[in-house]
């Protein structure tokens, strides 16, 4: 990887991804609401669009042209799909689905349609869509847009799932989404848009399927998921006060899934806590303990731990926000409980 | 074979496209009239929904249509597929869940395709075809060469959401998409009077902002000539529109449905106006072929539809672990 | 005495085929329909009608549901089987000519009101336009349609308010066939197809009952070949060879579709006058609909008759009601 100078935040490599993809690809397109802005709007300045509800698409229409930035009306079902149709047919669409909360309402088009389509038609058919999409709590936005549901996907099978926490990882892992043939969901927590980064200039791909050891450590593994990497980061610095040394594992696509990374790892530290803002049933997170009760099993010393969100939909209130949150406090106490 | 016309529609038909079209229909209906019987005998797995009835409406459109244009279909697929061109042992070697079959036994009947024929597949979903064809219209506006994409659905999908959604993005977007709406007056058991608010599927166009139009399923002619006006206006660039063809299912929902919400009289009435007796008796009368010609055509089908089930039959299944494969183009 | 009986025959049918598509025909859907038919329930109410027969249909209910919530009036179906094709509206006229009926209201384009003309016998008809072309109906207000016709059944209406049209029969084979309300057009089109006819290039004869500049379809035609003789102006019907080599004339064939026409011949038809045909294989368009099929040795007789339908007038209708006293009291 280039030596990275200067400086981006998540919400602008993902910007930089997209506009160095659409240049490389004239097959690939942006849809979804408001990712222009303005759209069919006389005498409107082009450079007063939103650009996406958290302006994470700023620019890129001025650059493409509403040929290839479409907005759409508030229609998922209807654009999701167009998108799948139009992925089966040749283009390389990116289509956003604002909050994944949404996916209620186009869960269809995304798991019965684009997911199985391949595989019904036996393997002559693909669906090389990409479905961006804004998880997690922290803004107050309250219990339908503020989850983070990556698990449901996960479960899918003709999905495949990422879920990036830093910038530069943002920026590679769309970028090889972009160029993947299947139907890849990219996950951003919108608490980590303004979060700045080093990011490598120009293109490069970080692959599908490849953990990241965010940090080296031997007396536990930490499996953390999109912005609770950071959680744990926090966690790991207290720890080490204690001289207890974490490891901590950023899977960055859950579907594929790296297990060999977090199988080595535990079979350095002996021990798992796994980190996942999603609710706690039929999860990532327990989807990765199970992994590691089976093929790590003779590795641990202690019992697997989650420290995952509560069984309930988010709150609104800041406090009970927070304590929905998987804190850096929680992570301690957890690992303060299997540690010796 | 594909039947280019330039303008003036079905006068200008030759006997050629107009036997083309009589034998495409006697293919489906001879098609679902041997799937219907393996089926009943226990040879074929799954579900089937057969066609025969609604023959005209699928021929009458596609006749319209290249390899280079796309179609969505639905649960009730297989006259579709024959319309459109997708070889009909393969299609035979899918119901029997064959190595060999469309979708190499991965589909069964409710999902055979043939992308690189523009069949985007049936579908199982009811109301699942229309974001896809309109996202074909997408890709077909885009690569402007005037391709055009037809929406199959039935009276049942046209109260599902994704038909609102859909009809309203193609019409904002100005995209080739043609809607086709084949109401045979039932969604399973549910009869169109109860559930639809309006009485005809083309009233709705008007609401998003395309022509919808009506017209008699039965006649392969009056389909023709409305799905040419359509697609020449998509593939002119004038956007959406809806046709609407009365028509009729001789048999079940399914097969196994015993019908009880249809009476005899009903079924009667509407084999007395069957479309491949109608064409053939105009095609007579006119003097556009023998009946000794149209005769050959249907033992000829015959034929190749007994060849397709020898064939299919003796076709290997897949191997088990093919149950693996095809899921991604690649999952490291 | 009976209380006076209107009927009503509204078309569910009726604006919805192909010149939705290849010309700009308005769409009415049933729902307008039924309001349209709620408009002139009150009207008739308002006048004093309470009894109406309509015609049933299978599917839809435009009437029932018209009569929704509707007190005082008195309104049955006809006692007929309800098929879905235009047989019904015949049927319907036949039905309300032999039960007395004062006045059919009828819903629907042309080719509505030509099922309904077969049956009505001397029955007057106020047809509101709720098809395509519509050179027989007129957009009338339902309300005031009501109202008219309901007086038009009490004997209210002076009859020079109604008034009687010629209309065409066509012979096939020295056998009377079919009539034509508005025009009756011999073309190559080998089949009835999509019915409408919005491409005159496979066009030869066109045979009209009128000739009226200001209507949509081939009666527009005729229209535009007026002249300036007062003879020739005093004969009802046209007929008009289309092929090139003489004059073109610009005629509004369809909703939003207006066309220059090559025509080769024309000649005013008096009642009765007419012509005959060997055209070969082709078909009889009647009201702007592909009808009949034809062989290469049928021979076509197309005459205009006089006895044709009644067909109220509402503006005179409502004028001379006023004038004689029946919307004023003390």
């Amino acid at each position: 990887m280039a030596v990275a100078i200067r400086q981006l935040t998540y919400a602008q490599a993902i910007n930089e991804a997209l506009k160095l993809e659409m240049r490389r690809d004239p097959r690939v397109i942006l849809m979804g609401e408001d990712v222009a802005g303005g759209a069919g709007i006389t005498n409107f300045e082009q450079d007063d669009a939103w650009g996406g509800v958290l302006g994470v698409t700023k620019g890129l229409v001025q650059e493409f042209g509403r040929e290839r930035v479409l907005d759409t009306p508030i229609t998922e079902a209807g654009f999701v799909g167009a998108a799948v149709g139009a992925a089966a047919t040749g283009l390389r669409p990116v289509v956003e689905l604002m909050f994944v909360d949404f996916f209620g309402v186009c869960w269809d088009m995304i798991f019965d349609q684009g997911a199985k389509l391949r595989y019904m038609f036996g393997g002559k058919a693909s669906c090389p869509l990409v479905i961006r999409t804004m998880i997690g709590a922290g803004m107050g936005a309250a219990g339908q847009h503020s989850g983070c549901h990556y698990s449901v996907f996960t479960h899918m099978p003709g999905i495949k799932t990422v879920v990036p926490s830093t910038p530069a990882d943002a920026k590679g892992l769309l970028t090889a989404a972009i160029r993947d043939d299947d139907l890849v969901v990219v996950f951003e927590n919108k608490m980590l848009y303004n979060v700045s980064g080093a990011v490598p200039e120009g293109e490069y791909i970080i692959p599908l399927g490849k953990a990241d050891i965010k940090r080296e450590g031997s007396d536990v593994t930490i499996v953390a998921i999109s912005r609770m990497v950071h959680q744990a980061l926090e966690a790991a610095e207290a720890l080490a006060a204690d001289g207890i040394s974490a490891e901590i594992i950023d899977p960055r696509t859950l579907s594929p899934l790296d297990e060999q990374t977090i199988l080595q790892s535990v079979a350095k530290t002996h021990r798992l806590v796994i980190v996942d803002e999603d609710n706690p049933r039929c999860s990532a997170a327990t989807d990765i303990a199970a992994l590691v009760a089976d093929k790590g099993f003779t590795d641990l010393d202690a019992p697997i731990k989650l420290v995952t969100a509560p069984h309930t939909p988010v709150p609104f209130s800041p406090p009970l926000e927070q304590f929905y949150i998987p804190s850096p406090e929680r992570i301690i106490a957890t690992i303060q409980e299997i540690m010796g | 074979m594909t039947i280019r016309q330039n303008g003036g529609g079905a006068q200008t038909l030759d006997r050629a496209p107009l036997l083309y079209m009589y034998e495409q229909m006697v293919t489906i209906r001879q098609f679902e009239e041997r799937a219907g019987s393996e089926f009943a005998a226990g040879k074929v797995p799954g579900f089937v929904h057969l066609y025969a009835g609604e023959e005209a409406v699928a021929v009458g459109v596609c006749a319209n249509l290249t390899d280079d244009d796309f179609i969505t279909s639905h649960h009730r697929g297989h006259g579709h597929c024959i319309a459109k061109g997708v070889d009909v042992r393969a299609m035979v070697a899918e119901l029997l869940g064959r190595e060999a079959g469309a979708c190499r036994g991965k589909g069964g009947s409710m999902h055979i395709a043939d992308v690189h024929k523009g069949m985007l597949g049936a579908n199982g979903i009811v109301g699942g075809g229309f974001p896809l064809a309109t996202g074909a219209g997408l890709t077909a506006r885009y690569n402007k060469r005037g391709q055009v994409a037809v929406c199959f659905f039935g009276d049942g999908a046209a109260n599902q959401g994704t038909f609102h959604e859909s009809l309203n993005l193609a019409s904002i977007w100005k995209l080739p998409v043609i809607y086709v709406a084949e109401n045979n007056g039932y969604a399973e058991s549910t009869p169109v009077t109860y559930h639809m608010s309006c009485r005809d599927i083309s009233e709705r166009a008007a609401g998003y902002g395309m022509p919808g139009v009506t017209v008699d399923g039965l006649d392969v002619f009056a389909v023709y000539e409305a799905a040419h006006e359509a697609v020449a206006r998509a593939r002119r660039g004038e956007g959406p529109s809806l046709i609407e063809c009365k028509t009729y299912r001789y048999f079940g929902h399914f097969e196994g449905d015993t019908v009880t919400y249809r009476t005899k009289e009903e079924l009667a009435s509407y084999r007395d106006r069957d479309p491949i007796k109608a064409m053939r008796r105009t095609l007579e009368q006119r003097s556009i072929a023998s009946s000794g010609e149209l005769d050959a055509i249907d033992k000829d089908v015959a034929q190749r539809i007994d060849d397709a089930w020898t064939y299919a039959e003796a076709a290997p299944l897949p191997a088990p672990e093919d149950a693996l494969t095809d899921v991604y183009v690649s999952y490291s | 005495m009976a209380q006076p009986l209107v009927g009503i025959i509204a078309n569910p049918a009726s604006g919805r085929d192909i010149r939705r598509l290849v010309a700009h025909g308005t769409v009415f859907d049933n729902n307008e329909k039924t309001a349209i038919v709620r408009r002139v329930l009150l009207g008739l109410q308002a006048v004093g009608v309470t009894r109406v027969a309509y015609m049933p249909e299978h599917d839809f209910g435009i009437l029932p549901r018209a009569l929704d919530g509707l007190s005082g009036i008195i309104a049955e179906p006809l006692a007929m089987p309800a098929l879905g094709t235009s047989i019904d509206s015949t049927r319907a006229a036949q039905l309300l000519a032999a039960a007395d009926a004062g006045c059919i209201i009828t819903l629907g384009g042309d080719g509505t009101n030509r099922a309904v003309a077969k049956g009505c016998r001397t029955v007057p008809l106020l047809p509101i336009s709720t098809g395509t072309n519509n050179v027989f109906p007129s957009f009338l207000e339902g309300t005031i349609v009501g109202m008219a016709a309901g007086l038009v059944a009490r004997g209210c209406i002076d009859t020079d308010a109604i008034r009687r049209f010629p209309w065409l029969e066509v012979l096939v084979d020295a056998k009377t066939r079919e009539h034509a309300l508005v025009d009756v057009v011999i073309s190559s089109h080998p089949f009835v197809g999509a019915r409408a006819i919005w491409d005159l290039s496979a066009v030869r004869e066109v045979m009209l009952s009128r000739v009226a500049p200001a209507t949509i379809g081939l009666s527009a035609l005729g229209g535009a070949l007026l002249d300036h003789t007062s003879e020739a102006d005093n004969l009802p019907g046209m007929h008009i060879s289309l092929g090139q080599g003489g004059k073109q004339v610009l005629a509004a064939l369809a909703p939003g579709l207006v066309s220059w026409v090559a025509i080769t011949a024309y000649r005013r038809l008096a009642i009765d006058d007419g012509a005959q045909f060997q055209p070969g294989i082709g078909t009889i368009a009647l009201d702007g609909e592909r009808e009949i099929e034809l062989t290469t040795t049928s021979v076509v007789e197309v005459r205009l008759r006089s006895d044709g339908p009644f067909v109220v007038d509402v503006n005179a209708a409502l004028i001379a009601a006023a004038r004689a006293g029946y919307l004023h009291r003390t």
